[in-house]
């Protein structure tokens, strides 16, 4: 599968690396009781440059969960190259990979400083920096003094917070985040997807966003992959110039949202 | 936990008063029985078991051997029977092999009456401290085991699965993700398996041992010494709510503070 070559409206002062490279990654799980089995991912190629905001939008079960999880290493693959690399300050060490699930998945006997500090331990950071680590991160997503906190008296949305303060505060190469506000009402996950552009303008992260909301997407985005399930293949990448901040009801949002709704519905007939 | 929504203060006084009551309703009945061989009155154990504390009893020994005696019993089955138990428990949660293969014998062991157990430790092991132990293990180490197995499997993987992917290590894990999913497993099997214990070990004492708090019932109930033997009943139970509520009670307080912390 071919890719056109991207026009992206260059960062001002910044040379970009390739935060993530997949090349033509294939992925099969064995089908129940068949000879053959079935092709989750079928050649996917896809990248995101350092500080770049890039989604992934497909219908539910077009394996986008799956992606993220190979990326992260968690899951095999068949074939092709999937390469996280460590930004260029620190290109001697282990690329590291922050993931914001779709539930907040906190360690609930733990107070939100003590989650954050999990990830710290994981990731090997020496603890003399965690006291800063935590109480920035968690600044950053509006949850100050939330430190002695238990998950369980928070809300869905603070407790999603806690989960983005906890993916950045290992400072990651890549941040993966897989619909991580498709379980907040409307209204939460509105101010969220505000915010988050606020908190990932601070952090200068790289972001991997799974969605099926195509209003999310353009709305966050500087990029959006569209994959198609059955075989899931991405069949357009299309750049988001729209300059920022942004209003989710500004007419070139709604624009391209209408452009690349139709997209994927002549896609989806001409499939029928 | 216990208190539920009743607040500390009404909960000591409901538990004040319900030990009054039955205190009540006892020395009631040892009034209208007015026959201090058969239902002594609360203030005739109490003077019994202060008398008891005091002096040397049969045989020349101490209260406080026997009772020292039966306390170091039940912690030691206690603790053996607890960590065989968890120990067979977290092996059946990590293979499914020892899982089927345990999974029926399990049950067997369980649907044994425990006086029966009992027995067949006594007559396999003698008269020995190591009858009492083996029968407080064959019958406690299956239940704990159960529970423990049954807390494996109701673990959330996608914590699992979120600290892999952060890469913590095996131990990390184990720490601060498996083993607080365990924690109200562990305390129910803790209580359940202490309760057993000191029944268990109390049934051997009045069977087959010379020492401790069951030998001294048995030993006055061969006297038809009524009053002694209550007072050695009271002195036991009274132990064993001590450490209940004193000691388990607020270990499991600590332990489940998370669940209804207030906010900061």
């Amino acid at each position: 599968m071919s890719h056109v070559a991207m026009e992206r409206v260059a960062k001002p002062g910044a040379v970009s690396f390739p935060a993530v490279t997949v090349t033509n990654l294939t992925k099969k799980f064995p089908a129940p009781g068949a000879e053959s089995s079935f092709t989750v991912l079928d050649a996917i190629s896809l990248s995101a440059d350092e500080g770049e905001f890039v989604s992934i939008v497909g219908p539910s079960g077009c394996g986008k969960s799956t992606l993220l999880n190979i990326i992260a290493g968690i899951e095999s693959y068949e074939s092709g190259s999937v390469t996280v690399a460590p930004c260029a300050s620190k290109a001697d060490s282990e690329p590291r990979i922050g993931y914001v699930f779709q539930s907040p998945r906190l360690l609930n006997w733990l107070t939100v400083q003590a989650n954050i500090q999990f990830v710290l331990e994981a990731q090997n950071i020496p603890r003399p920096k965690w006291q800063e680590l935590v109480s920035k991160y968690l600044d950053m997503v509006g949850l100050q003094g939330q430190e002695r906190n238990y998950p369980l008296n928070l809300s869905g949305g603070m407790q999603q917070r806690v989960a983005i303060a906890r993916a950045l505060a290992i400072e990651p190469d890549i941040l993966l985040m897989d619909e991580p506000f498709s379980h907040l009402d409307a209204i939460t996950a509105r101010k969220m997807r505000f915010d988050l552009m606020d908190i990932l303008a601070k952090a200068g992260s790289t972001i991997l966003f799974v969605t099926h909301d195509l209003a999310e997407a353009v709305f966050l985005s500087d990029r959006i992959y569209m994959m198609n399930t059955k075989p899931a293949r991405i069949f357009k990448e299309v750049p988001v110039d729209i300059s920022r901040p942004r209003r989710p009801e500004d007419s070139k949002i709604l624009d391209l949202e209408k452009t690349l709704v139709r997209d994927f519905f002549s896609v989806l007939e001409a499939k029928n | 936990m216990a208190s539920g929504s009743i607040s500390g203060v009404k909960s000591i006084g409901l538990r004040a008063g319900s030990i009054g009551l039955l205190l009540l309703l006892w020395w009631a009945g040892s009034r209208l029985m007015d026959d201090p061989e058969i239902l002594p009155g609360p203030v005739a154990i109490s003077l019994t078991i202060g008398a008891d504390l005091a002096h040397m009893g049969p045989d020349g020994n101490s209260a406080f051997l026997h009772i020292g005696l039966t306390l170091t019993r039940i912690i030691v089955a206690f603790a053996a029977s607890m960590l065989a138990g968890t120990g067979i428990g977290l092996a059946m949660g990590l293979s499914a092999a020892l899982e089927s293969a345990l999974l029926i014998v399990i049950p067997l062991m369980l649907t044994m009456p425990t006086i029966l157990m009992v027995f067949l430790a006594v007559m396999w092991f003698g008269f020995s401290e190591a009858g009492g132990l083996i029968a407080v293990m064959a019958v406690v180490t299956p239940y704990v085991a159960v529970n423990i197995f049954e807390g494996t499997k109701a673990m959330d993987k996608s914590l699992a699965e979120m600290g892999v992917v952060f890469k913590a290590r095996r131990s990390l894990l184990i720490r601060k993700v498996y083993l607080p999913q365990l924690m109200p497993y562990i305390f129910s099997a803790f209580r359940y398996a202490f309760g057993m214990t000191w029944k268990i070990v109390a049934l051997a004492e009045t069977f087959g041992l010379k020492y401790g708090i069951g030998y001294m019932f048995f030993f006055w109930f061969g006297q038809f010494n009524m009053t002694q033997t209550l007072a050695w009943i009271v002195i036991f139970v009274v132990m064993m709510l001590v450490l209940e509520h004193g000691v388990f009670a607020r270990l499991e307080g600590r332990a489940f503070a998370w669940r209804t912390s207030p906010a900061s």
